[in-house]
């Protein structure tokens, strides 16, 4: 019997290792290069995180078709490994140490301000190349060389306000109302500040535990300042549309803005189409798609069957991190992000580039033209593209 | 904080209340009669919503023959329940918490490769918006006010009225006696968990058409009702009305006047002083 039990322990054993060291063996032998992606792939941010995966995918897919990366004459082959993080903070520390221990990812690409923001210390621990999609507070910084952060952030995006100011005078009283996490604190912290100088007047700043669904109690306690605008700058998909339709049943009848990223259809069957008409957003656009954006969504859409506008956008760290590994011609992150700093590459909307040197004090902050929508007839339509303000 | 704004958070706090009473009634009712604490009250809440989502916003079927679907197909799910979980290991209280909290892990689980990741939403059933006080309360809210007499009234009646109803207070005031006296405890616990699974769906599928669906959906109304039965009285049913309305009222009035924060952590402050003076809830008794 003990021997039965010995020898099973060591085919266990056996097991075990073949399952540990298997794919990393065959990956250095195939010229595999892998990159992670921790995002919210389930839960209330999902609506982020799948388009996130799906876009890294097409990306590289494409990339893989031709042949992959030549780096000093050899092909490598282009991997997403990706885990699901449900926008859960200990669940996103558990994927970042996953891929950087168990899966040995040099580079990744993380969704959330909260999850980016937890795992700041390990990525730069392990020299680990990083390309969030983000909105957090210091995550752009001298302390964090490794860390290009590759979406328009709040630092950015408020320049649309400069837009409403010139074309909607009428607008004068903002409330906010934001996820009670790194994520809304910065968020709102920046846009209050920026549209404070602009002149506007901030009436109700307010906070809520992301899964929260009833929305009426903070909804009165805002709407008794009688703002001219609501933000919703920064919440998912999900919330923001309870928020909207909670907010015109108490009777708002201004109009919303999220100058963050969401995708309007998912917010419009929540809402009702008639109830985010007018809203601003900034990263979602269904009309008009330039030509490379039709293209974009041909392809997407022959990949996953449905069509993600939030794919567009989401898209920049896949793109970015291609073009500067061809330019570093090295798979050492280090010099990977040289590269990034030092070039201009496509994205789906033109040229772009790493910068904000002047903000932030390090040129790690993705800059290009940023695409602005109003919802009209339930359809994001174009409106304008801003150049942040900083280079 | 003007008057105006009292009163229609008020209003906001009994609506807000109508629906706590519902997500209670279900663990209250599973924990008087049988002293479980039903930890798939929130998973079962979650199904309740999914099969108004299919039923009504997929294949049509008439939203009031959707709601009792959901109500007989997860009072199903509950009889199940019992029979293969609760019964087998002999109703043991430690023992049916740990199981009940495996099946709900597993049915968030596997909650997301069923539904799909993505939000979904319900289409309005109950159309228009009324004025109540100077406050806009939509019809589909309102609507949730009459659901909860019905059902309150209706369990209240079934408990305290019928043959059955009295077989389950014997069990609760003595299980062995009850059996000796003829009383069928198996059958009387598996009705219980049915009924239990039947009111947390049936509030469920009250909320679809009002809030978003996603397979953790369940978890904040879970809090909330165990937060109500403490208040109110573990298994008391006039204590779930109570604690439902005094909750609901915290959480609107504190939220509207210092923020959603204060709320939450007020709601808790109350329920800690009222257990330091009346351990037992307002309404509850010794176990």
């Amino acid at each position: 019997m003990q021997r039965v039990i010995s020898l099973l322990s060591l085919m266990l054993c056996a097991a075990v290792a073949i399952t540990a060291s298997g794919p990393g063996q065959v990956n250095a032998a195939d010229n595999v290069i892998k990159f992670g992606v921790s995002t919210p792939l389930s839960g209330p941010a999902a609506a982020w995180g799948i388009p996130h995966k799906q876009a890294t995918e097409l990306v590289f897919d494409e990339v893989n078709s031709q042949g992959g990366i030549e780096i000093g004459g050899k092909k490598y082959k282009l991997e997403v490994v990706a885990y699901d993080h449900k926008y859960v903070i200990a669940e996103g520390v558990a994927t970042v140490n996953r891929l950087i221990s168990k899966d040995e990812v040099k580079y990744l690409s993380i969704l959330g301000g909260a999850v980016a923001k937890a795992n700041e210390e390990a990525v730069n621990e392990a020299g680990a190349l990083t390309l969030p999609l983000a909105y957090a507070e210091g995550l752009v910084s001298p302390k964090n060389p490794l860390i290009f952060h590759s979406f328009p952030a709040p630092p950015e995006t408020t320049t649309f306000w400069k837009w409403v100011k010139e074309h909607h005078p009428e607008i004068k009283r903002l409330a906010t109302i934001s996820p009670n996490d790194d994520t809304g604190w910065w968020s709102i912290k920046v846009e209050t500040q920026y549209t404070e100088k602009l002149g506007y007047e901030t009436v109700a700043k307010e906070f809520f535990e992301r899964g929260l669904t009833d929305f009426n109690p903070i909804l009165l306690r805002m709407l008794a300042q009688n703002p001219d605008i609501i933000s919703v700058n920064a919440a998912p998909a999900g919330s923001v549309g309870l928020i909207i339709k909670q907010a015109r049943e108490l009777g708002f009848k201004g109009r919303f803005i999220h100058i963050g990223q969401v995708d309007t259809s998912v917010v419009s069957g929540i809402a009702g189409k008639q109830n985010i008409e007018g809203m601003w957003v900034h990263g979602y656009v269904e009309t008009p798609l330039p030509e490379a954006l039709k293209s974009w969504k041909e392809r997407y859409t022959k990949k996953y069957g449905e069509w993600n506008a939030t794919s567009i956008d989401f898209a920049n760290p896949a793109f970015a991190f291609v073009a500067a590994v061809k330019k570093a011609q090295s798979l050492e992150p280090k010099k990977i992000a040289q590269a990034l700093q030092t070039m201009e590459f496509d994205n789906l909307w033109g040229k772009a580039h790493f910068g904000g040197k002047d903000y932030y004090g390090i040129s790690n902050q993705i800059i290009y033209a940023m695409p602005f929508s109003e919802v009209k007839d339930g359809v994001a339509t174009m409106i304008v593209q801003l150049q942040p303000p900083h280079n | 904080m003007t008057l105006a704004l009292l009163i229609q958070s008020m209003v906001i706090g009994l609506s807000l209340g109508s629906i706590y009473i519902l997500m209670a009634l279900g663990l209250t009712l599973m924990f008087g009669m049988m002293h479980i604490i039903n930890f798939t009250h929130g998973a079962v809440y979650m199904l309740g919503a999914f099969v108004i989502y299919y039923f009504f916003g997929q294949w049509g079927v008439p939203y009031v023959l959707a709601f009792f679907l959901a109500m007989i197909l997860l009072g199903a799910f509950g009889f199940v329940i019992e029979r293969c979980i609760y019964r087998p290991i002999k109703g043991g209280i430690e023992p049916t918490l740990v199981a009940l909290i495996a099946v709900t892990t597993f049915v968030q689980a596997i909650g997301y490769p069923v539904f799909g990741t993505l939000d979904k939403h319900v289409p309005t059933v109950f159309h228009g918006m009324y004025s109540i006080l100077g406050v806009g309360i939509s019809a589909e809210r309102l609507m949730i006010i009459p659901v909860a007499i019905v059902l309150v009234l209706g369990l209240y009646l079934f408990i305290n009225k019928t043959k059955m109803g009295a077989a389950m207070r014997a069990i609760e005031q003595d299980k062995e006696a009850a059996a000796l006296q003829g009383v069928n405890v198996n059958v009387v616990n598996a009705l219980a968990f049915g009924v239990g699974f039947a009111l947390a769906a049936a509030s469920g599928a009250l909320m679809a058409p009002i809030f978003k669906l996603d397979p953790m959906m369940g978890e904040q109304p879970l809090l909330k009702a165990f937060i109500i039965i403490i208040l109110g009285g573990l298994g008391s049913i006039p204590g779930a009305i109570l604690g439902g309305l005094i909750l609901g009222q915290i959480d609107s009035i504190v939220a509207t006047l210092l923020g959603l924060e204060p709320a939450f952590l007020l709601s808790f402050v109350f329920i800690i002083l009222l257990l330091l003076f009346k351990p037992t809830g307002l309404f509850g008794h010794e176990v």
